[in-house]
């Protein structure tokens, strides 16, 4: 692959309440987006555990995409928040690492915002295709 | 070497404080078991015996070799593999060859921002003419050489196959001992193990644990924690829950909090991620649900989240280091 | 006499006949839901978000209609009508007709190929005609059941359907069909009927393109609406900048003969400003209102955000009229501010239109021979707010009068409660238990994975090479077998999977199709049929996060299949069988407290045949219904008391327990251990479920003199003298809000009104020429109550409105009270001197609240009242399972709203007292104490309460309490130790999928 053409890996973590539900509705109503995202259902976004994003940067993810239900609509009451303290300070820990923190990206997405999930996704890939390969991402 | 019919003991330190032979030194009376059990072959910081008389070693011919520091120069990259290659047994000894340690932090730099701040802006430097180290340099009588001085800190077992680990900065000389006379009635464990429990340090601690939601973090400066009560309850960052224990909690017990020099509990992929997980799941839990709640803010109070969460353990995270500039 | 028919038909499948349905089937009786529609969902599936919380209703909503889709003992029938019900309470004979779908609901996959097809487009109810649809459709993309349907009336008949539907599902010559239903009950739940603006010529609707209703507006709001979620105006398509909201759009309202409120708009109308300025921080709203009607939980905090925080502005006037101007297609609104006359111009104009009854009430009330009252919303009593006028048939939802959704849930589960007491002894006789082969044994083998991936039509097919990644996939490691099917969903192929499993001997299966949403229970259904344990099953997502969405990149999409069945297989490897624990369960209830809400839950609980302890701190029972001596309306509270104490003390089942308070509670759903405190005396009680009903208290005023004057009372006061002849003042004034939406207590104690209303009435009623003065910041009268507001004004009573900066003013002059009221019309201080000064008083958490919240280890609101799991759809449950909430301990309410709750509460615990053992998910946290230290982390972080620590050799050690475990893996994630794993989803299966995600390594280095 040249650099020119460069398609970045995302790795997308998704609550399956509110924002794989997203997923299926930009199907379901057959919103277009760019073919970089490799989805792990986990019941709830506070189920993802710091490790888990590291481990995708460390395989070769350019961008690690955590989502989860919006603020009060966590469906297993506040996993939510849990995981947006744990991103805060990872994104932080990232930097330190030298790793953009805008690889990583938090987002709340629900089971209706089909469209949301799409445009996240494009936008994302766009931001990651400037930011280019992962320096970690040496296989390619 | 002669033939004694005891056993072989090898010690060497590579990056690291020397701390970890004072520990050697700890085990006080024991210390003549030790040496009743076994010949010390090789030890630098003792015994005047040179590299090439360890090469002239046969391989395999130490039965236990207690390497500790980390790997950061040419020099120490090629003791590890010449002491591998004459030890039966190679344990690394003390955080720093297990996890990297102190020495790893370095890791957020590489070596010519390490030597621009040792030989250059560090206050205590004077260094007019600006000299850092060199590999090798022509002096009339001919050349002189230098190891090399890596980009990056290394742990011993991204360097060479590693037998077993012993954590700790350094490890306590239980520890020590324990290990010594396992290798005496040769029950150690099955290699790759950690010598010490598998709980954390929090299951050695005597302070009282009642609730873990907490609101603010304190630096150990700002309060003077009750000496009964857990010290992350408090506000104030202790490793512990993250960390290996059998150090008896000792810190803890100085009112002072775990730094985390145990290393990760066995079924974490690394300390760093498990003690950040743990305390940003806790941190600011009550008000989650208010409207002033703000997750950045929460997370604003660790300064240097890095030399908290990895300050023994960096080398051997998942990413190892700061990313190379290009 | 017969045997009762352990069955129900439940008429209405929108949120309320869902939450019925599930509490039914999940307390052991069979559930026929019928709609008339094609899918359940009714409404609620149409709003965006929902107030107080903003919470997003589809995403709340969906579960629920999942559940009731898939549940083994709901039967929907949708697309019918009643035709006649015979027969008695406990023996209904029901026929319905249900119109042609012209699709075979067996076959259809709901795959949506026709849809995409079908040349034809139309009108779209679903966006409320903002947008189109196509002739074959379903009613939203999440529909239950999701099988398409042909509207006949939009079709051709050009056949396209029936082509390109690979399943055969579609049958153009379908016939309506009878169906007779032999049921023991009956619930009501129709819903309501969108007030239609036209009627209100005056606001220009139909004729100016951007006048709307509020829920178009709410179609307009939502991402999944006609503009996606953008907010523009239907004319030209522009943003909006300022929107005006007209309250009571067909409420309130007697010149069309609709004089009730209709309870939610307000609300709602709130909601819809706060959303869109969200969307448009620099949108201007303005809301016009007559009274803002936020006195349900948590509503005055709402509110007063919208107007602090997001600067909706209120306008208290009624608009007259609304007019166009041409050029803009903006809109002229007329209205009073201040007495004078103003005119605004608006880009958008919102019309917050009221509930009517449903469409066919009159009809479904002839056919069900009950009665309806003068609106023709079904009719019902204070005491009996679920029954309608023939025993055995129920009412829940607006059908009863408007309502709001956790209103609506509430009586749901109440009329499911009412429900299920008249056949109670027909429990269990009609519904069905699966009976599955055993399970084999898979430990020890080496995976053996099976995997099948299906083409879903051309929906998959069509994008993706389907048997390249077949091929690639048989190079996985530990793939054992893999092929492609047409439609790995229809029932053939179930078959043949259960065949392949055998023969291949295939101990894990994976199906790359589309969404686990859907589609994994049937799936682990199939496994298990095959002797596989239901968690040896993985789906790959490559339909609807896949080919769907890159429909014109085949060879990026065929690569990501790859990629996402790689990835999925990598896990599926590691999975492992689990079991579901069962946890027994003692059927027997405690009831905290002993007034009106609490004897009801007892009551209902005895009904269905579950023993219930009564425990009441008093003396006696009855609590605050003991002081009250008259009601809006025909009904007398004593006597109804007397005869609720009656009932209870003399029910076999209840055992009662005075002077008693709650000393200890132990265990965990099914088992709790309670230890009570009767006047010293420990007793110990036995039970499964808690129903907390401890109720709440009056303020004690300090304010208006009260306790300094004899002549100031409290509305109890003087209901009391109003009751004991010792009345006879000439002046009375009344102040509302004493206590209540103020600094201290910023909420609204919703009952004092209506407590107003009915006092003044009966002053009116006994001393007709007594002068009656209420003195009020919001006047709410919401529902029929609204009736009894208009009715005291036309006898006089006035009404004069302050607000925080007017506020009354009372002195003691020459032995008179001397009252100074802002008068807002004429703008002057107006002196009245009452001989009688009634404060409505705040109604206050009971102080015992925080104790017992501690003790039952469940949270309380900021306001000190009992908070639920979810205001919206569960609002007598708590978080934590097994133990339920009604009454006034959950937030002020009426005398009809308690009880509703109160059989609420009931039947949520009829769901776990009528089981011998609860089942519990496998997929949940489990504890390697080998690991664990004890550091408490887990147990801090669960919103559950289900990690308590116990001690195991003088050390603690984290213990998940299954039946109160979720999995939402939240305590894994946060376990520092790694003791924690969340099971099916652990680190090991996770990590091995990210990793395979992104790597053809299987392995790591």
């Amino acid at each position: 692959m040249t650099k020119s053409e460069f398609e970045p890996k995302i790795v997308g973590f998704l609550c399956n309440w509110c924002s794989y539900a997203g997923a299926d509705l930009a199907g379901v109503s057959r919103i277009q987006y760019p073919p970089t995202l490799r989805i792990v259902r986990v019941m709830c976004s506070g189920r993802v555990d710091p490790v888990f994003i590291l481990e995708a940067f460390r395989s070769g993810a350019d961008g690690v995409l955590v989502a989860g239900c919006h603020p009060g609509d966590c469906h297993y009451l506040s996993g939510n928040y849990k995981l947006q303290r744990r991103v805060s300070m990872l994104k932080k820990v990232l930097e330190q690492f030298g790793l953009e923190p805008e690889r990583l990206r938090l987002e709340w997405v629900s089971a209706s915002e089909g469209d949301r999930f799409a445009t996240v996704i494009k936008d994302m890939t766009e931001k990651v295709k400037k930011l280019g390969p992962s320096p970690l991402n040496n296989g390619g | 070497m002669e033939k004694t019919g005891k056993l072989k003991f090898a010690f060497y330190w590579a990056a690291s404080c020397g701390g970890c032979e004072i520990t050697v030194l700890d085990v006080n009376e024991k210390i003549l078991d030790v040496l009743a059990l076994a010949d010390i072959v090789f030890w630098p910081v003792a015994i005047d015996i040179k590299y090439k008389a360890v090469k002239a070693f046969p391989d395999k011919s130490i039965d236990v070799c207690f390497f500790n520091g980390a790997i950061r120069t040419e020099e120490q990259e090629h003791m590890a593999k010449l002491l591998r290659k004459k030890s039966k047994v190679l344990i690394a000894f003390g955080s720093c060859a297990y996890q990297g340690g102190i020495p790893g932090l370095a890791n957020v730099a590489d070596k010519k921002e390490v030597f621009e701040r040792a030989y250059l802006q560090s206050p205590s430097t004077h260094n007019p003419n600006c000299v850092t180290p060199k590999t090798s340099f022509k002096v009339p009588e001919g050349e002189l050489k230098l190891p090399e001085f890596f980009d990056t800190v290394k742990t011993l077992d991204q360097t060479v196959a590693v037998d077993y680990y012993l954590p700790g900065c350094p490890p306590v000389s239980d520890q020590v001992a324990k290990a010594v006379e396992a290798i005496a009635k040769n029950e150690l464990p099955p290699k790759g193990s950690v010598l010490a429990p598998e709980k954390s340090v929090c299951d050695e601690c005597p302070r009282k644990k009642e609730d873990k939601k907490i609101s603010k973090i304190y630096r150990v400066y700002e309060i003077t924690p009750d000496p009964e009560k857990c010290l992350l309850e408090q506000g104030i960052i202790c490793i512990g829950p993250a960390t290996r224990g059998g150090c008896g909690a000792k810190c803890i017990n100085a009112n002072m909090p775990c730094t985390g020099c145990g290393g990760p509990c066995p079924n974490e992929m690394e300390q760093g991620a498990a003690m950040m997980s743990a305390l940003l799941s806790i941190l600011g839990v009550s008000g989650e649900k208010e409207l002033e709640y703000d997750a950045e803010k929460l997370a604003d109070q660790i300064r240097d989240p890095l030399g908290t969460f990895y300050k023994y353990s960096l080398p051997a995270s998942l990413l190892r280091r700061r990313i190379m500039k290009k | 006499m017969k045997d009762k028919v352990g069955a129900v038909l439940v008429v209405g499948g929108g949120i309320a006949g869902i939450q019925a349905s599930l509490d039914l089937a999940n307390s052991g009786f069979r559930v026929y839901l019928l709609d008339e529609s094609p899918s359940i969902g009714g409404t609620m599936t149409q709003l965006d978000k929902t107030f107080p919380t903003n919470d997003c209703a589809m995403c709340i909503l969906a579960p629920k209609l999942v559940m009731a889709g898939r549940h083994p003992n709901i039967e929907l029938i949708m697309g019918a009508e009643i035709k006649s019900v015979e027969g008695e309470e406990g023996h209904f004979q029901v026929a319905l007709v249900r119109k042609p779908r012209y699709i075979d609901e067996e076959k259809c996959t709901g795959c949506g190929v026709c849809a995409r097809k079908c040349p034809i487009e139309g009108i779209d109810e679903f966006n409320e005609g903002l947008g189109e649809r196509t002739a074959i459709y379903v009613k939203y993309p999440q529909a239950v059941p999701l099988v398409y349907a042909i509207d006949r009336d939009k079709c051709i008949g050009c056949g396209t359907c029936q082509e390109v539907c690979k399943a055969g599902a579609v049958k153009y010559d379908e016939k309506e069909k009878r169906i007779a239903l032999h049921v023991g009950s009956i619930i009501l739940s129709p819903g309501f009927e969108e007030f239609d603006p036209k009627l209100k010529g005056e606001y220009g609707y139909g004729r100016y393109s951007n006048v709307v209703s509020s829920i178009e507006f709410e179609r307009i709001l939502s991402a999944s609406g006609p503009y996606g979620g953008i907010v523009l105006r239907p004319s030209d398509g522009k943003v909006p900048r300022k929107i005006a909201f007209i309250q009571c759009v067909g409420s309130r309202d007697a010149k069309i003969g609709n004089n009730y409120c209709s309870s939610a708009c307000c609300m709602y109308a709130i909601k819809e400003a706060i959303i869109a300025k969200e969307h448009n921080p620099d949108l201007q709203c303005t809301i016009f209102f007559m009274d803002v009607r936020a006195y349900g939980k948590e509503f005055d905090a709402y509110y007063n955000r919208a107007e602090e925080e997001y600067g909706v502005k209120f306008v208290r006037s009624r608009v007259p009229q609304i007019g166009e101007v041409l050029e803009s297609q903006n809109l002229l609104v007329k209205y009073v501010e201040d007495e004078n006359p103003a005119t605004e111009e608006f880009n958008l104009v919102v019309l917050s239109v009221g509930m009517r009854p449903p469409k066919h009430a009159e009809e479904l009330a002839k056919t069900l021979d009950i009665k309806l009252n003068k609106y023709n919303f079904c009719s019902s009593e204070t005491f009996s707010p679920l029954e309608t006028s023939r025993p055995g048939i129920y009412v829940c939802g607006a059908f009863s009068s408007p309502k709001d959704i956790p209103e609506s849930v509430a009586q749901a589960s109440g009329a499911a409660a009412k429900a299920a007491s008249s056949i109670s002894s027909a429990r269990e006789m009609l519904t069905t238990v699966k009976e599955y082969p055993p399970e084999r044994d898979v430990s020890g083998e080496e995976p053996r994975i099976g995997v099948f991936v299906c083409h879903c039509g051309i929906n998959i097919g069509g994008v993706v090479n389907v048997p390249e990644v077949v091929e690639y996939v048989k190079t996985l490691p530990n793939v054992a077998y893999a092929e492609h099917n047409l439609y790995t969903c229809s029932e053939d192929t179930q078959k043949r999977i259960h065949e392949i499993i055998k023969e291949h001997n295939l101990n894990r299966v994976v199906v790359a199709s589309c969404t686990p949403r859907t589609h994994e229970p049937l799936f682990r259904e199939t496994v298990r049929e095959a002797g596989l344990n239901i968690y040896l099953f993985e789906m790959a997502n490559i339909r609807d996060q896949c080919s769907w969405v890159h429909m014109h990149e085949h060879e990026e999409a065929t690569e990501k299949a790859k990629d996402l069945v790689r990835s999925i297989v990598a896990k599926t490897r590691l999975l492992k069988p689990l079991k579901k624990p069962m946890i027994d369960v003692t059927p027997i209830g405690l009831v905290i407290g002993g007034g009106l809400s609490g004897m009801t839950a007892a009551l209902e609980l005895a009904k269905q045949d579950f023993e219930a302890h009564l425990v009441e701190k008093e003396k006696e029972l009855g609590g605050h219904l003991r002081h009250i001596h008259y009601l809006l309306g025909s009904e007398d509270p004593q006597e109804r008391l007397g005869s609720i104490i009656k009932e209870v003390t003399e029910n076999e089942k209840i055992h009662v327990h005075l002077n008693s308070e709650l000393s200890d509670v132990e265990g965990y759903v099914g088992n709790f251990k309670t230890t009570l405190n009767n006047d010293g005396e420990k007793k110990e009680i036995k039970h499964g479920v808690v129903i907390v009903a401890t109720g709440a208290m009056e303020y004690n005023p300090n304010e208006y003199l009260y306790g300094v004057d004899e002549r100031v009372v409290t509305q109890r006061e003087l209901e009391e003298r109003l009751t004991n002849g010792g009345f006879n003042a000439k002046t009375v004034v009344m102040i509302q809000c004493v206590g209540s939406r103020n600094g201290e207590h910023p909420y609204c104690s919703r009952i004092c009104c209506s407590q107003a209303v009915k006092n003044a009435l009966k002053i009116k009623e006994l001393s007709p020429e007594t002068d009656v003065y209420v003195l009020y910041k919001d006047m709410r009268t919401y529902g029929f109550l609204e009736d009894y507001y208009r009715e005291a004004a036309s006898k006089g009573v006035l009404f004069i409105n302050y607000d925080d900066e007017n506020r009354p003013r009372l002195v003691q002059e020459n032995g008179k009270l001397k009252l100074t009221v802002w008068e807002p019309v004429i703008k002057t201080w107006t002196p009245i001197e009452p001989d009688l000064l009634a404060l409505s008083v705040a109604t206050l958490p009971n102080p015992d609240n925080e104790h017992i919240a501690k003790m039952l280890k469940v949270p309380l609101s900021k306001d000190k009242f009992f908070l639920e799991a979810h205001m919206k759809l569960r609002p007598v449950d708590f978080a934590t399972e097994g133990i339920f909430l009604c009454g006034l301990a959950h937030w002020p309410k009426s005398i009809e709203e308690s009880i509703s709750q109160a059989c609420a509460a009931a039947a949520r615990a009829a769901t776990i007292l009528s089981k011998e053992a609860l089942e519990v998910e496998g997929a949940i946290a489990n504890v390697n104490e080998d690991f664990c230290s004890g550091c408490k982390i887990c147990e801090s972080v669960c919103a559950y309460n289900a990690i308590e620590m116990k001690e195991v050799d003088g050390k603690p050690r984290a213990h998940v309490l299954e039946a109160l475990c979720k999995g939402c893996g939240v305590c894994g994630s946060s376990c520092p130790t790694g003791a924690i794993s969340m099971l099916n989803f652990t680190d090991d299966q996770i990590l091995a999928q990210v990793r395979a995600a992104l790597k053809e390594e299987t392995k790591y280095d």
